[in-house]
This record gives structure tokens, sequence and C-alpha cells, in this order.
């Protein structure tokens, strides 16, 4: 078949075609220009849980109202300041990183992290008023802001229904029964301590080394890691050393699993009654539809203090300025501190700011409750570049204390001296 | 002709000899510089030290820990990792099933360390872990194995022969098959039994095998990390920490301190070096290399 039979010539054809592909790029040219001028962003992270796969949820959401996309990593939190450290002085960081509030103050004085100015703050809507104290200083070391506070997670107290049925330590509302002291909570674990099953324990993995849980209890006793002005430790005074015996005494009186146990899988087998963890655990609950109920974090020592550590959204140095991309991370801060309930009721951690507080589907949870419950009594590490050293100093000495390996004096005196010759 | 020759190989050779000087000579001889510093990830501004970072070491009781926990891992293990595999090799090394019961043996190297040290940290988990279950069952009562000093260490190497010996299985086995079979043969006509073979024949034939599982196995044990960060975190207490974990938490988790751990390393390389140097001493009488 000839051109010319087909009624159109191949210049018409040519011609034609030609018009066609430049009315198509008239017509996509404003759009695609539109998309290219939305900013693509790197975001690390340290969520690889359950709260992860919700983080993904949500940036896909932020992506489709705002075409600024994300791209994330998810690292585990130990590899992730180790990647920070390294890649920030080489120009190879994120626009936007999560951390937790003890990273700021050594990435700060490393000069990892850009300050951020209070200009910046207000004119995004970012107000003191808006968040509890803890979470709002927590961003701040030696007077500058370094971080924006995303929520707080936090300790509570786990109480396994099916365990302290069989123990008898139901009340008559048929809800378990919640430790009001030191010794009622021993009483209580002793009761149920039988075999492999287990009263109490603290701590999602690892209950021996779990310093998050040890800490927790120093607070408690109105002693800390450092001294007051941060210059050397405090571990080695008679209220830390109180603590120390304590922690000794809950796998030599076997009301607590062993050092390197899981508690979490304790816990949802039915072999763990009372249980001090993190709030990130509670989805994870529901999900294996264990019976359980969460009450405050008891108070052991002197006051009912809360272990808390805030997520927070930090700017790594970059290489070189890029406003777009700066502002791109503004925007996703922004929007996230919007939908922080979406975030507390999918991923189980209240926000640090006050204003989804009210919101009644947060209200109306049981365990969010809870949580929310405890904002007075949250504390946070101490504001030094060395707590985190200190902190993985921590580990070994605590572990060998509740294993019976070093008696808690004498652990702490040498975790105090290990802290103390720790570089400033 | 000759040195065209010469040359043209050394011209092949080139790619590969400047990435071993990139990415291995260069980094080996800064990471020596680094050590007479005080270097620190973050901090700009290094300072020669001499050899205070050596000195420390001296006055570290952790490192010593590391050390001696190091040490111990490797000659508690040697033995194991050297014997398993080779009576493996010899009960494989003929028999039906053979194929697949090599497969099932090597299975485990295929695994990553991460993957083999939680799957072990579930088994043996002192409480929902089915091994200790069934080990109550038995005896009447579990045991918390990474949790007390005293089986952390042991339970380590055995996670560690599991995983490897399969490796070493298969070297073994191709040293096995180079074994001439007429002298089996003829072993067997002067009334030599299996044991008698394996000693008499298997074992000298082997050796240069041996020495190469025993080098490699040294070399390696020195630098074991992984098994532990993953089993026990170098716990209980720091009953099984290592140098290699000592040194990266100096080097990536306390302080950034590359200074203080590139002195570890070189530390640990001058003791690999001595031991590496005495076996070929020691058995180089008795082993064509």
């Amino acid at each position: 078949m000839s051109e010319r039979h087909a009624g159109v010539s191949r210049r018409t054809f040519v011609t034609g075609a030609a018009a066609a592909a430049g009315a198509t790029w008239l017509a996509r040219g404003p759009r695609r220009a539109a998309a290219q001028t939305k900013a693509t962003i790197t975001y690390w992270n340290g969520l690889t849980g359950a709260d992860g796969k919700v983080m993904d949820e949500l940036i896909d959401q932020f992506t489709k109202e705002t075409g600024i996309k994300i791209e994330q990593q998810r690292i585990p939190w130990a590899d992730l300041y180790a990647k920070l450290q390294v890649s920030v002085p080489a120009g190879e960081g994120p626009d936007l990183a999560l951390i937790h509030t003890v990273e700021v103050p050594h990435f700060a004085s490393d000069g990892v992290l850009e300050v951020i100015d209070d200009s910046a703050m207000s004119s995004r809507g970012f107000r003191a008023a808006d968040y509890l104290p803890a979470t709002w200083q927590g961003g701040t070391f030696e007077g500058k802001r370094y971080s924006v506070a995303l929520d707080v997670p936090q300790h509570l107290l786990y109480l396994n229904v099916k365990v302290m049925k069989e123990a008898g330590l139901l009340g008559a509302d048929g809800r378990p029964k919640v430790p009001a002291s030191r010794d009622e909570l021993v009483q209580m674990a002793k009761q149920m301590a039988k075999g492999d099953t287990f009263g109490f324990g603290i701590g999602t993995v690892a209950p021996g080394r779990y310093t998050w849980g040890f800490h927790n209890l120093l607070w408690q006793n109105g002693a800390n890691v450092f001294t007051a002005d941060l210059k050397r430790s405090a571990l080695a005074e008679p209220a830390a050393v109180e603590v120390a015996d304590f922690w000794a005494s809950f796998f030599a009186q076997k009301i607590s699993p062993p050092s390197n146990a899981s508690c979490r899988d304790a816990f949802i087998a039915g072999k763990l009654g009372m249980w001090i963890a993190g709030s990130w655990n509670f989805t994870g609950l529901r999900e294996a539809k264990v019976d359980f109920t969460a009450a405050p974090v008891p108070r052991l020592f002197k006051q009912p203090v809360v272990w808390s550590m805030p997520h927070q959204f930090t700017f790594p140095k970059p290489k070189g300025a890029d406003a777009a991309k700066r502002d791109a991370a503004w925007t996703h801060i922004r929007w996230m501190t919007d939908h922080v309930a979406e975030w507390t009721l999918k991923a189980g951690q209240i926000s640090a700011s006050r204003k989804a507080h009210a919101d009644p589907r947060i209200t109306a949870d049981p365990v969010l409750k809870v949580l929310m419950s405890q904002g007075a009594n949250w504390q946070v590490g101490q504001p030094t570049p060395r707590w985190v050293a200190a902190e993985n100093l921590t580990r070994p000495v605590i572990e060998s204390v509740y294993i019976g390996q070093k008696p808690g004096k004498a652990a702490m005196e040498d975790l105090a001296r290990q802290i103390n010759a720790l570089p400033a | 002709m000759a040195r065209r020759r010469g040359l043209t190989a050394y011209g092949f050779l080139a790619p590969g000899l400047l990435l071993f000087a990139a990415f291995r000579v260069y980094p080996l001889l800064d990471g020596l510089r680094l050590s007479f510093t005080n270097a620190r990830l973050g901090r700009p501004a290094q300072a020669f030290v001499g050899l205070a970072n050596y000195e420390r070491l001296l006055e570290d009781t952790r490192f010593h820990v590391s050390l001696w926990n190091t040490l111990f891992y490797t000659v508690a293990s040697t033995l194991p990792i050297l014997a398993i595999p080779l009576l493996l090799a010899v009960a494989l090394n003929r028999g039906t099933m053979r194929t697949v019961l090599r497969g099932a043996f090597f299975f485990p190297f295929t695994l990553s360390v991460v993957t083999v040290g939680l799957t072990w940290l579930w088994l043996l988990d002192p409480v929902v872990g089915p091994f200790n279950y069934y080990f109550g069952w038995l005896v009447g009562r579990g045991r918390s194995w990474l949790s007390e000093p005293g089986t952390a260490m042991w339970v380590i190497i055995a996670t560690t022969v599991w995983w490897v010996a399969g490796y070493y299985l298969v070297i073994y086995l191709a040293g096995l098959q180079d074994i001439p079979r007429d002298l089996y043969e003829s072993a067997a006509l002067d009334g030599a039994g299996a044991i008698r073979s394996f000693w008499a024949i298997t074992l000298p034939l082997l050796r240069p095998v041996l020495l190469f599982v025993f080098v490699t196995h040294i070399i390696g044990s020195f630098q074991i990390f992984g098994q532990v960060f993953v089993l026990t975190q170098g716990g209980p207490g720091d009953s099984t920490r290592t140098v290699v974990q000592h040194l990266y938490e100096t080097a990536f988790q306390n302080f950034f301190a590359f200074g203080a751990a590139s002195a570890m390393a070189w530390v640990l390389f001058a003791i690999i070096l001595v031991f590496s140097l005495l076996q070929f001493r020691l058995l180089r009488g008795h082993t064509e290399l």
C-alpha cells in the first residue's frame, strides 16, 4: 500500500506527529515544571520496628499532600548514630534526621548538627507553650537550639492479666492490682514467680543490661549519672549504690528473668507478670492479642519519675546550603507536628506537642491515657556530651551487678571511675 | 623479549595492585599514623601524642580482659574447629547420602553472622527458648546459658563451630580427595583398620590442609566480633568481650577515639603476626608447603 493511497503523505504525517508531540509537551510542561520545583529530601531515622511502617504511611500521605518526596533510610539507632558521625563531616549526611534527646549534646559539640534560630522556630509556629518543658528543653544544648521534639517514648508498667490471675493478684473489679511501693512490688513478684514464670522484669530484651531502666530507678531515688555541674560522675554516691543493690536483688531473688532473656517474649508467652518497659511495646502486645493492662510506672524510691527520651528532628550540617531542601524539611516537621495524633494512635508514642493531647481518639485509649498522665513526671538524660559514652560503660557494669558477679558498691565505684576518665 | 613479557605481566597486575594499595596498604599505614595521634572524629585538629595511646592500653583493664577473652576463645575453639570438621569429612568422604549431608553441613555457613546469632539467641532464650525447654525437661531445670560467665563463651564457641564446620569440611574433603586410594588399599592388605589408616595415612597426608585450617582459624579467632556482639554484646559483665569489640566501641561508640582504637588494632595485628609466624615455624619442618 502506497502512502498516497493511505490518504496521508509522509510530510503531513511527520508534521502532524511533531505538532501533536509539541502540544503534548506544552500541555504537560507546566505540571512537570511545578513538580521539579519540589525538593526531594533524605531523612534518616532509627524507626526499624512497627513504628517505621507507620512513618512510611505518614510520609506517603505527606508526599501526596505536598508533592515533597522523602527518601527515608531506617537504620538501627546505634548504627544510625555512628553513620551520622562519620557521614556528616564528609558532607554526605541526610537533610533531616530523627535522633534521641541524649544524642543532642555530643552531636552539637562535635559540630554535626546545625543550630536552629529562634526565629526559624517561631515563624513556623513552634512555641514553648505548646510543649511540656522536658521535651522543649531537650532540644537545646548550652543555650542553643539544635532540635525539635516529635514524641515522647517513655516507660510504663504492663500487667499481664493471665499471670496475675493465676497468682491471685486480681482486684475485686477483675483488674490486676498495681503495686504502690517497692516492697509491694517485690512481694507481688514473689507471689507470681515459679519455675520459668517471673513476677517482674524491666527492659525489653537483656534486662540485666537495660540502662534506661537503671536510669529510671536512679532518677526516682534522686540520683543521677553525673553531678549537677556535669563535671564528674555521681554514681558512687549512696543513692546510686542503693539503686544498684535493688537492681542486684531482681535476679538474686528469682523474681526477674535471667540477664539475657527477652522480657517481651516472656510477657507475650504468659511467663512474666509485671513489666516496666517502653511505650513502643504496647501496639505489638495488642497485635499479639495479649491480655494486659497498663499503669503508670510505680514509685519505687523517693519520687515517681518516669524515664523518657523524646525523638528529636534535627538538621545535620550539609555540605552546602540548599534553601529548597531546608524549606522542604521544615515543611515535613510542621506537617508531622500537625498530624502527630495519627502518629500517636498508630505508633503508640505520645506527642511532644500538647496540641494532640486533647484529641478524643487519644484520650479514649486506655494505654495512651496512662502515658499522658505521666507527663508531669517525665525526666530525660543529662545534657552532657559524655552521656552516651557513660551509658555504654554502664551496660556491662550493671549486668555484672544483676547476675551477682560484682557487689553494688564496688561496681558503682568502678563505673564512676571509668566515667570520670572519659575525655571532656 | 623476557623484559617485555615482564612488563605485560605488571600491566595486567597493575589494576589489582593499585586497588590493593589504595584500599589495604594505605588505610593500614594511615592507621599506624593515627595510633600516634589523639585523632577523634568530629574534631579536625590532631596532635602527635607519641606512644600515649599504647601506654594507655597498659592501664586499660577492659582491654586486658578483652585480650584474655580473645586468647581463651582462640585456644578453646581450636581443637573443636580442627577436629569436628575433619571427622565429619572423613565420615562423609564415602558412603551414601554424602552429597545431601555435605550440603546440610555446609548450609549454616551460607547464613550471615547476624542470622546465626539471632537464631541461637532465640533457641537459647532462658524463658521461651526451645533448647532450654527440652533441657529443663531432661534435667529438671533450665539454665541461662548466655547469662552465666562460666558458660557464655562456650556457647559462643559451640555456635561458631556449628556455623563454620561446613566450610572447613569442604576444605578437608578437597584434601582427602587428593590422597591416593591405593595407599588405603595397601594398608588394608597389610591388615590396617580404619583407625590405623586414619593415623598412618590420612592425618600425615592432610598436614598442609590442617596447617591452612589452623592458621586461618587462629587469624580469624583473634578477630572474632560478630557472634559475640549479637549473642552477648560482650556479657555477662565483660566475660565475653573481645579485642575487636573493644576496638569497635572505642572507635564508633565512645567518643570516636580513632587514635586509641588504631593503637588497639596495631597491637592486635602484632599479636596475630607473632602467632602466625610461630605456627609456620613450628610446622615448617613437618609440612611441605
